[in-house]
């Protein structure tokens, strides 16, 4: 959640009662800047999170001093993707390709140039892309969680803001502290419409749009307290969704060529559509990161934000 | 020598005991769930150290593995499926993926009661 | 929860009368004219999106954006003027593409949905299934008044000649320029040419029947003919682009000598067409000869 102004203070803190004015109205000082700055920069939420937030969930080696030795905070910033427009489009190629403009990862730049450049400490980039298969060296998401800006929710582990629903993270890992964030204490998933058709249907509306027991990837249960109870995700299925068209339709299209003995058999599946989208997919990786929507198409948070005239 | 790959008895000998501890299947991950519910998944280099095999063997074995998990045929089902569902969502809403999933509910409720 | 719900209950709808609905309008096309213009756009035009029935049908803006009013169009991004003085043919590949006009789009997009609160879709420069594009951007450019089609192929701005262009389907209501009254191609110089050699400085260049792309024909100062071989133009606009990459992994499988074979990965043309796809913006279009003795906007190429 992005709140202007009244953060935080940092807990624990032994400073002398002189000592301890000043050097935490700069901290606070500092996160009303940075938070300021990436707000007006174009992204839509920036949130705070000390490092040590991740000892319990990750583990050592992947930790945000493990990438910056002696790294205090995560800041963390988070961008809408497809343009409302685009989410209404019965074409689903649509919203794959458009309107993702990183505005996130640039921004992240501007607030760690600001951090090293304005106040003398070390600040990264948080490394994004992955570096073994599927796994990333840094999480995104759960930097998202870990700095008040959304909990997990039943479609695909996807982080949601209360406010905004899916959006992209960036984060900032440096060696500056500042008062944190609290995590979000209300889950944001389930919503209460989705609680209801649950109980009507036993299955929420992501869980039916893409249902691991019908060739999907999801599924779950509610508990008595209206909570989420347990999850199942299928990553690997919906690779196959949200990937469709890139590296590993690529790499699966290249395997079967090569191992096709026919040449004009061969021929076909190089001037193939399905092998030309995948090249294609490649090159123009920037206008099409995401290319499934459908368990966030019927997810009601958000949506307020997406209804326009 | 050529690049790294790994080699294919010993990617067949570990492939599945490395998938049930990778992230490739999700189970319980929400981050407010008991850490004794939560099944997260283990890093390369944790799950080197239970099956004893070097981080990088696991690395190679967990990257073919995740591609091999599915044919190329599931990615031609994924468009038929996007276009199934961003359609039926532009006609119906969200009604097109709930609507059966609740009439077949009250179908059985009115069949215990009769 | 239909996506398709007009509005929140309990807004009402103003009463607004037609002269205030057309000032409205008319201010939401200034504002949207700055934004493009602060974003380095050179021209902008609207299009009714109604007006789209030369297109093939899912190609239509109101099939890509349910309840589609109008069609904002940016151009801009074209090679400057020193980029067409090199001797280099290869230069132009690295100067010109899609990516900066679709980001100006994507600025204007935002600021309808955020600012104005209508809805607003980019049109995205890549293909859909089976190479085709999402909507015919060069026809939206047309509609909207920015310039009109060339017997080369891309829509001419009559000042400005060759640029590319941005569409951004809006559900926003706007003043609609509509097409230009008379058309750009050919340009008084071309149809002297035609009528003193049968050809125009494009097809001259680029003559299909010798092996080129372009053919036509002029009559009283118009267009009346046009041949464009797409295919051979591919080999030119995508020399190591996708398709080259596919003719080039074609011939490595056909290949069954290795040697051979690594000559070919190794190539000049491989390494090209793998550096032109993964920094594919900043090489899409890789000829402009057309472009180049095209006179049309060349003043504005006459710097010192």
């Amino acid at each position: 959640m992005t709140i202007l102004a009244g953060t935080q203070a940092p807990s624990g803190a032994t400073f002398d009662s002189g000592v301890a004015a000043s050097e935490a109205d700069t901290a606070a000082a500092r996160v009303a800047e940075l938070r300021t700055m990436a707000l007006a920069a174009g992204v839509d939420v920036v949130g705070f999170a000390p490092a040590e937030r991740w000892d319990e969930f990750v583990p050592a080696g992947s930790r945000p001093y493990d990438i910056l030795p002696g790294a205090r905070t995560v800041v963390v910033v988070g961008v809408r993707g497809p343009s409302a427009g685009a989410w209404q489009s019965p074409d689903h190629r649509l919203i794959e390709m458009n309107g993702y403009d990183f505005a996130n990862d640039r921004v992240i730049h501007l607030v760690a140039d600001h951090i090293e450049q304005a106040y003398g400490y070390q600040a990264i980039q948080a490394p994004g892309l992955p570096i073994g298969g599927h796994q990333p060296a840094f999480s995104m998401m759960l930097a998202a969680v870990l700095s008040g800006l959304g909990t997990r929710s039943f479609a695909a582990n996807i982080v949601l803001n209360p406010k905004y629903g899916l959006l992209y993270y960036s984060a900032c890992l440096t060696t500056l502290e500042l008062p944190a964030d609290a995590m979000l204490e209300q889950d944001v998933c389930p919503a209460p419409m989705c609680v209801q058709v649950y109980k009507a249907g036993g299955k929420t509306p992501c869980q039916a749009a893409c249902p691991s027991d019908d060739g999907g990837c999801l599924h779950g249960t509610i508990g008595p307290d209206n909570r989420i109870e347990s999850t199942y995700y299928d990553r690997e299925r919906c690779v196959s969704r949200a990937m469709n068209f890139g590296i590993n339709s690529f790499q699966k299209g290249l395997e079967q060529i090569a191992n096709e003995d026919d040449p004009e058999a061969r021929r076909m599946m190089i001037h193939s559509d399905f092998f030309t989208r995948s090249a294609s997919a490649i090159a123009f990786y920037k206008e099409s990161v995401a290319q499934c929507f459908e368990c966030m198409r019927v997810c009601p948070i958000g949506r307020a934000e997406r209804k326009l005239k | 020598m050529g690049f790294y790959f790994v080699d294919t008895e010993l990617y067949h000998r570990h492939k599945e005991a490395v998938l049930a501890m990778s992230q490739a299947i999700q189970i319980n991950y929400p981050e407010h769930l008991p850490p004794e519910k939560r099944q997260p998944g283990f890093s390369d280099r944790q799950i080197a150290e239970k099956l004893g095999l070097e981080e990088r063997v696991v690395r190679e074995i967990r990257c073919v593995a995740e591609r091999e998990f599915y044919p190329v045929d599931e990615w031609e089902r994924a468009l038929e499926f996007k276009d199934r569902a961003c359609k039926g969502f532009a006609e119906n809403g969200v009604a097109f993926s709930t609507k059966k999933y609740i009439d077949r509910a009250k179908a059985a409720k009115a069949s215990i009661k009769g | 929860m239909h996506a398709r719900l007009p509005d929140r209950p309990g807004r009402k709808k103003a009463q607004v009368s037609a002269s205030a609905e057309l000032e409205l309008m008319q201010a939401h096309r200034r504002e949207l004219d700055e934004v493009a213009r602060k974003s380095g756009a050179l021209v902008t035009g609207v299009a009714d999106a109604n007006a789209f029935t030369a297109a093939m049908e899912g190609q239509r803006p109101t099939d890509l954006l349910p309840d589609c009013k109008t069609v904002f169009v940016l151009g801009g991004a074209q090679p400057r003027a020193g980029d067409w003085k090199s001797p280099s043919y290869r230069h132009m590949e690295t100067t010109s593409t899609s990516d900066r006009v679709t980001a100006m789009g994507n600025r204007v997009a935002q600021h309808i949905e955020r600012k104005c609160g209508y809805y607003a879709v980019t049109i995205p420069p890549g293909v859909d299934r089976a190479r085709r594009p999402f909507l015919n951007i060069a026809l939206a450019a047309e509609l909207a008044g920015c310039g009109s089609p060339s017997l080369a192929g891309p829509v001419l701005h009559p000042e400005h000649g060759f640029m590319y262009y941005t569409a951004v389907l809006t559900t926003l209501p706007l003043p609609v320029d509509g097409p230009l009254a008379e058309p750009v191609c050919p340009a008084p110089e071309c149809v002297s040419m035609w009528n003193e050699a049968g050809t125009t400085p494009c097809m001259a260049t680029c003559p299909i029947d010798e092996g080129g792309c372009l053919g036509g024909r002029i009559e009283d100062g118009r267009l009346k003919e046009r041949r464009y071989d797409v295919a051979r133009c591919t080999t030119r606009v995508h020399t190591t682009f996708i398709p080259g990459f596919q003719k080039a992994l074609e011939a490595v499988f056909d290949e069954p000598e290795k040697e051979k074979r690594k000559m070919i990965l190794y190539s000049t043309q491989f390494t090209r067409t793998l550096w032109s796809m993964s920094y594919s913006n900043v090489s899409q279009g890789q000829c402009f000869e057309c472009m180049r003795v095209c006179p049309v906007g060349s003043k504005q190429r006459s710097l010192r």
